[in-house]
């Protein structure tokens, strides 16, 4: 729990709420302010709009406990304000709104722009309007109750509620005679410590279609074709090679067990089952989905895999991925992030499976976390750029 | 969605913040409005958010002779409105008032952009492109170019935190483009380019390529240089496009400007 101090609506509020509660929430459920309404909850739809320290702001991703002493003016709280009453006047004159659920924010963001931008026109306006969504009124209304405002004439308000707060000057020694931070912590040794890299040659093609995204991978194993495939025969192995997985059962060929990834601060732990599937001349595929269930991302792919002759005694490990990343975790981990980690995981599988077939343990999964993946990631970035095949 | 369960800090100086960042499952937040919705979508899932507002000396900033100097926790829009000091010919706010939406802006910082670094976000490819440099909490100073690991990823050690960011004055003869492609204005782009020339050489950033910026000089800085170089990091042939359409426009207001 956590004690925070808000004015809200010129009121001092005290409450001991849990951290993870967002402004909207304390607002709604803790003072029965209701007129900021919650859309999409994650900083796109604009309903929950108010004013924080005077300045329009989402209240659904502003934790009451990291505003703590600001002071916070809801909807509710431009009830007398002299320029709210012109555009609601407005908005009612112009039709600019039908069922009311973006209302409070609309008008929040309108208030913004008839202050901060007297000689916005129309496009200037539906530019600032953006981060507002309407479903029913396609705008229209709106741009004409706020150009309504501005050509009637905005009246005038307190200079307090326009905040125009000057920055401070940095001093001069800003950052010295700060203690160093700790020492490496065990995610950059991690980072640092050693990684196989093998000389497998990776080749990731992206090709998109019906949302799926495909890549090919060819690795070169230092093993004769025969041995390869009998040894992918064992679907238990197969597993066992998929980096950062945790197996709970293999049996008939379907694997059950967890996956978990890292990028930047997100983490997913999918769970799932996937099926390995043999076909004829040494080629087979690996179906599977999967499920993070703490943000109900959901993934689904397959890999279609092949295994060739090459020169004398080695062979070729042709792997197929497609993959379909659906929920919100695709938002954020968009086209390319992606792809290199899923090439990533091909290629560590291969490299695994060499490992596992010439009697070596394959690296165990913990270590294989995404700190040495994306350590890879990063190296054959740099390795395309410089135009060398890593 | 709700975010997961997490404790809360408020630590009052950076090196207290970064005893607190050494703790496992803790996450540093500026104005919160990326780590916001990843929070409520539990796509992070933290133990301990260390707020960073309540450390005195971040939202300062400063200037000399040779740059200016933001704080880290300057907004986007104290920037957009000019309120924070200008390198030449307002290439700062220019940026600023495309980032997101106004009421983003309003909480969105230029450090905390930074260190999430998102490769779709404005000020990575900017200030890469501006030759500007973060002075760490450590004392460390770093070039925006070795800056960026990769996507969502820094060079910063674990509780290491930008304090401020050092842009160079622009040259008086030089020019700045700068062009990104998004679906929707405020929306994550998807190609993004900026361009600085004096006329003789030519710095040219891409960005949004779900990696790091991509510096290119000179010679390859060209329409047909972002393209390769978008290729190169693994784009498909029409976001490649894309990129080499924002770079063409980025080095044409660049010119126009250096011409000026």
């Amino acid at each position: 729990m956590s004690l925070v101090t808000l004015r809200v609506n010129g009121e001092d509020v005290r409450a001991d709420i849990p951290p993870r509660t967002h402004l909207a929430d304390f607002l709604r459920e803790h003072r029965l302010l209701t007129g900021t309404h919650l859309g999409c909850e994650h900083g796109v739809c604009g309903a929950c709009t108010l004013l924080i320290e005077g300045a329009p702001a989402r209240s659904c991703i502003a934790y009451a406990a990291a505003c703590d002493g600001a002071s916070v003016t809801t909807i509710e709280g431009l009830e007398h304000d002299p320029v709210m009453e012109a555009l609601r006047a407005a908005f009612t004159a112009e039709h600019a709104l039908q069922c009311g659920y973006c209302t409070p924010g609309m008008l929040v963001t309108a208030r913004d722009i008839v202050l901060r931008l007297p000689d916005a026109d129309a496009d200037r306006i539906r530019l600032e309007l953006a981060g507002n969504l309407c479903r029913c009124t396609g705008y229209a209304g709106i741009v004409r109750a706020i150009q309504r405002v501005l050509r009637e004439g905005v009246p005038a308000v307190p200079r307090t509620l326009t905040r125009l707060a000057p920055l401070g000057t940095l001093s001069r020694d800003e950052g010295e005679g700060l203690s160093p931070p700790p020492s490496p912590s065990p995610a950059s040794r991690e980072r640092e410590g050693p990684v196989a890299v093998g000389d497998g040659r990776v080749r990731a093609n992206e090709v998109r279609a019906g949302g799926n995204t495909e890549l090919t991978q060819t690795l070169r194993l230092s093993l004769p074709p025969d041995q390869v495939w009998a040894a992918l025969q064992d679907p238990a192995l197969i597993a066992s090679c998929i980096p950062g997985a945790a197996i709970a059962s293999v049996q008939d060929g379907r694997i059950e067990g967890t996956m978990e990834a890292a990028l930047g601060p997100m983490r997913a732990r999918f769970a799932g089952a996937a099926t390995v599937r043999y076909g004829t001349d040494r080629t087979g595929t690996i179906e599977g989905e999967g499920q993070d269930r703490a943000s109900a991302t959901r993934l689904s792919g397959s890999a279609r895999f092949a295994v060739l002759p090459d020169g004398a005694s080695g062979s070729v490990l042709e792997i197929v991925l497609a993959y379909i990343l659906r929920g919100p975790l695709a938002q954020f981990a968009r086209g390319a992030v992606v792809q290199d980690f899923a090439a990533e995981i091909a290629y560590l599988f291969a490299r695994n499976l060499e490992a596992r077939m010439q009697g070596r343990a394959a690296a165990p999964a913990a270590s294989l976390g995404l700190f040495a993946l994306l350590w890879r990631v990063l190296r054959r970035r740099l390795a395309r750029l410089l135009g060398r095949e890593p | 969605m709700k975010p997961v369960a997490f404790d809360i800090a408020a630590p009052a100086s950076l090196a207290e913040a970064a005893a607190l960042l050494a703790q496992p499952g803790a996450m540093a937040m500026a104005g919160g409005q990326s780590l916001g919705p990843m929070l409520n979508l539990r796509l992070a899932r933290p133990e301990l958010i260390v707020r960073l507002n309540a450390i005195p000396g971040l939202a300062g900033v400063a200037e000399d002779a040779d740059a200016v100097t933001i704080g880290a926790l300057v907004t986007h829009a104290a920037i957009a409105d000019g309120r924070a000091p200008d390198p030449g010919m307002g290439v700062l706010a220019r940026a600023a008032e495309g980032i997101a939406y106004r009421a983003v802006r309003n909480r969105g910082t230029i450090g905390g952009s930074l260190c999430h670094a998102d490769p779709a976000a404005d000020w990575p490819t900017v200030l890469t492109a501006l030759g500007a440099s973060v002075l760490t909490s450590s004392g460390r100073r770093i070039a925006m170019t070795d800056f960026i690991a990769g996507a969502f990823r820094t060079v910063l050690a674990r509780g290491e935190l930008v304090a401020s960011v050092r842009i160079p004055r622009l040259p008086a003869d030089a020019g700045w483009g700068y062009a990104k492609a998004c679906r929707k204005p405020g929306e994550f782009a998807h190609a993004m380019a900026a361009a600085l020339t004096d006329g003789a050489r030519t710095r040219l950033v891409i960005g949004a390529t779900g990696g790091k910026p991509v510096l290119l000089h000179d010679a390859d800085a060209t329409e047909q240089g972002a393209r390769d170089a978008a290729l190169a990091a693994g784009l498909d042939p029409v976001a490649a496009h894309i990129q080499s359409v924002m770079a063409r426009r980025a080095l044409q207001q660049a010119s126009e400007g250096a011409r000026a």
